[in-house]
C-alpha cells in the first residue's frame, strides 16, 4: 500500500460518457493486480476519497481509471488539467485469483464494469489463458470502445449493437468467469455461475479496513469489507438480496 | 510531549479516536512515532454483525456513519488484539459498550488485568444502536450508574466519552465525574440524517447516522470547553480535527489532549501531521511544553 501524489498525464473518451484518466503512479503501477483499486483523494471540499478499480497499469509507471460524471467528485476529476495531482492510495483490496488451472476465461462487464477488465485480460493472458470478453451496455453509444481479448462479444439492451440482451445472456461457457457491473447483473452471474469471481462496487470510506463503511452482506451471515476481503468475491458468497439495489449515483 | 491524562501515560497529546483506527493493526501508513495513544473500536461482550449497507454518506464537510458497532466480541479481542497491544509503546484504551449497566460491568471485569489493556473509555453516547448507547448518555443518573458499574470492577483508568446530543453537557460531565471517571472524551458524533433524492428515502439504511468531520468542529470545541469548565478531571477533545490548528483550538479551549478520527480516513498520516504541527506551533511560540500553552478556561 502506497500513498503518493499522482499527476494527471492523460485523458480520453471511450464511450458517450465514459472517460479514462491516466495518472503517473509508478510504485502502484508496478504492484497492482487485476481487480485491485486505488482510493483517490481530491483535496479541499471532499471529505472522503473515491475508490476506482485500476483499468490499466503500464510499464512506464502510469495507472488508468475509468469514470463517468455522476457527482461532484467525478466532475472535479474530469475538470483536472494535465499536471494537476490527486492523492493516490493503493493498490488496495484483494483482486481476481487467476492462479487456477482454468484454460478459458470469460470476462463479463456491464457499463462502467469495464473498470477492472483490461488488467484482468492482461493478467489472464500472462497466465496462459484464452480470454473472451463480453461487454454490455444499454445502447451502442454507451459501449466502451476498448474491450479486447482473444474474442470480443458485445451486447446491448436495445439491440443497437451486437447481441440484443444482457451481457450475461451473451456470455459463453468457460472454465472461469470474472464479472463486474451493476449489482443486478452480478446477481444474474451468481445464479448462472456460482463460482464466478465478481468485483463489487460499494460506498467506501477509508479503503484500508478501519471504517467498516463498505460492508458486503454474506450468505453465511454478517458482513465483511469490500476494501479488504473484497472487492472481488465468489459470486455465490454474496447475499445479493441484502445489497442496496442502487448507489445514489448511477453505476450502470 | 509525553503527558499523563486521567491515569493514562500518553506518549503525546494526539490519540486515535475510537472507531476510526480499528484495533490498531489496520493503518499501516501512519508514522506511529506520533501516536500518543489509541482507543479501540467499540466492543461488546458478544460479536455484533453491524447494520446493513449503506453505512456511510458524505455530507458537506463531513460524513455520516451508522456502522452499528460491528465487532468480534470481547473473547476475540482478548485473543487476537490485546497480545499485540502489550508489545506496543503507546497505551490502548478499550472502548466498551453494553445494553445495561451490568453488561458494562461484566465487560470491564473480563478485560481488567488483560495485558495490553491500559484502561477503558465508556461509550455512553453511540447514536447508532437502538438499545443502549443513547439512553445512558442522555440521563445523568444512567450515565453515572454505568460509570459506577465500570469503576467498581477495575483499578485501571476509566474515561467516559460524552454524547453531544444533550441540552447541558455539564450536567452529564459532573455526574460521571462524581461516579469515578478519571477523564472525559468530548464529544462523540452528532446524530444526523441525509436523504437520497433518487430513492426518496434516507441515504443510510439505519436512517440516521453519526456526523463527524470538520462540519462538527466548532460545535465540538464548544461542548468540550463546557465540559472542561464543569469538572476538575481532564477533558480530551474530539470532533472534526483535520489539522494541528483544529487540535490546538481544543487545547486552548481547556482540553488536556485530543483525539483524531475521521481525518484518518482521508489521510492515513493525519495523526502524525497534527502531532508535528502542534510541536511546531509550541516551538514557534517559545513554549517548552504543552503545559505552557495558555488555556482559556474561566471556571463557573
Amino acid at each position: 500500500m502506497r500513498l503518493l501524489d499522482a499527476p494527471l498525464v492523460g485523458k480520453r473518451r471511450v464511450s458517450r460518457d465514459i472517460w479514462v484518466l491516466g495518472f503517473e503512479a509508478p510504485a502502484i503501477a508496478e504492484e497492482v493486480r487485476a481487480g485491485q483499486f486505488v482510493n483517490l483523494g481530491l483535496g479541499r471540499g471532499f471529505m472522503l476519497r473515491r475508490p476506482f478499480s485500476v483499468y490499466r497499469a503500464t510499464a512506464d509507471g502510469r495507472i488508468e481509471v475509468v469514470l463517468k460524471a455522476v457527482g461532484e467528485g467525478t466532475a472535479a476529476l474530469l475538470a483536472m488539467r494535465e499536471g494537476d495531482s490527486v492523492s493516490c492510495l493503493g493498490p488496495l483490496g484483494r483482486g481476481f485469483d487467476l492462479g487456477g488451472d482454468a484454460t478459458t476465461v470469460t470476462l463479463i462487464s456491464g457499463g462502467l464494469g469495464v473498470a477492472p477488465m483490461p488488467l484482468a485480460a492482461r493478467d489472464a493472458r500472462d497466465a496462459g489463458k484464452q480470454v473472451t470478453w463480453v461487454h454490455g451496455a444499454r445502447t451502442a453509444d454507451e459501449l466502451c470502445e476498448e474491450a479486447d481479448g482473444d474474442a470480443v462479444v458485445l451486447a446491448t439492451d436495445d439491440g443497437s449493437s451486437g447481441f440484443a440482451g444482457s451481457a450475461v445472456a451473451a456470455a459463453p461457457e468457460s472454465d472461469l468467469v470474472l464479472a463486474c457491473g451493476p449489482n443486478r447483473m452480478l446477481a444474474a452471474v451468481a445464479a448462472r455461475w456460482p463460482d464466478a469471481q465478481v468485483a463489487l462496487e460499494t460506498y467506501m470510506g477509508c479503503g484500508t479496513g478501519v471504517c467498516l463503511g463498505c460492508a458486503v452482506p454474506l450468505v453465511r451471515g454478517g458482513y465483511d469489507r469490500a476494501c479488504t476481503e473484497g472487492p472481488v468475491y465468489r459470486a455465490a458468497d454474496v447475499d445479493w438480496s441484502a445489497l442496496p439495489s442502487h448507489l445514489h449515483y448511477a453505476i450502470a | 510531549m509525553t503527558l499523563s491524562i486521567g491515569g493514562v501515560e500518553l506518549r503525546g497529546p494526539v490519540m486515535a479516536a475510537s472507531g476510526t483506527f480499528g484495533y490498531g493493526t489496520e493503518v499501516p501508513l501512519l508514522e506511529r512515532r506520533a501516536l500518543g495513544g489509541m482507543v479501540s473500536k467499540g466492543i461488546f461482550l458478544k460479536p455484533r454483525a453491524g447494520t446493513p449497507p449503506p453505512r456511510i454518506a458524505e455530507t458537506p464537510a463531513g460524513m455520516l456513519n451508522a456502522i452499528g458497532l460491528q465487532g468480534p466480541g470481547v473473547d476475540a479481542l482478548i485473543r487476537d488484539y490485546a497480545p499485540q497491544w502489550a508489545e506496543w509503546d503507546f497505551p490502548v484504551l478499550v472502548n466498551i459498550n453494553g445494553e445495561s449497566a451490568a453488561e458494562y460491568g461484566e465487560l470491564t471485569a473480563r478485560l481488567d488485568g488483560v495485558p495490553g489493556v491500559a484502561g477503558f473509555e465508556i461509550n455512553i453516547s453511540c447514536p447508532n444502536v437502538e438499545q443502549g448507547g443513547m439512553y445512558f448518555g442522555n440521563d445523568p443518573r444512567a450515565a453515572a450508574a454505568v460509570t459506577e458499574a465500570v469503576r467498581s470492577r477495575t483499578k485501571l483508568p476509566v474515561w467516559v466519552k460524552l454524547t453531544p446530543m444533550v441540552s447541558d453537557i455539564g450536567v452529564i460531565a459532573r455526574a460521571v465525574a462524581s461516579a469515578g471517571a478519571d477523564a472525559l472524551s468530548a464529544v462523540n458524533t452528532f446524530v444526523g440524517m441525509s436523504m437520497d433524492l433518487n430513492a426518496f428515502r434516507p441515504r443510510l439504511s439505519f436512517r440516521t447516522g453519526g456526523l463527524s468531520g470538520p462540519a462538527i468542529h466548532p460545535l465540538a470545541v464548544h461542548l468540550a470547553h463546557q465540559a472542561a469548565r464543569a469538572v476538575d478531571i481532564p477533558v480530551v477533545g474530539v470532533g472534526g480535527i483535520m489539522t494541528a490548528a483544529d487540535a490546538l483550538e481544543f487545547l486552548v479551549a481547556g482540553c488536556a489532549a485530543v483525539q483524531v478520527g475521521t481525518a484518518t480516513f482521508a489521510n492515513p498520516n493525519a495523526i502524525a501531521e497534527v502531532h508535528d504541527g502542534i510541536a511546531a506551533f509550541l516551538a514557534g511560540h517559545g513554549f517548552r511544553s504543552l503545559a505552557e500553552l495558555p488555556r482559556y478556561l474561566p471556571k463557573d
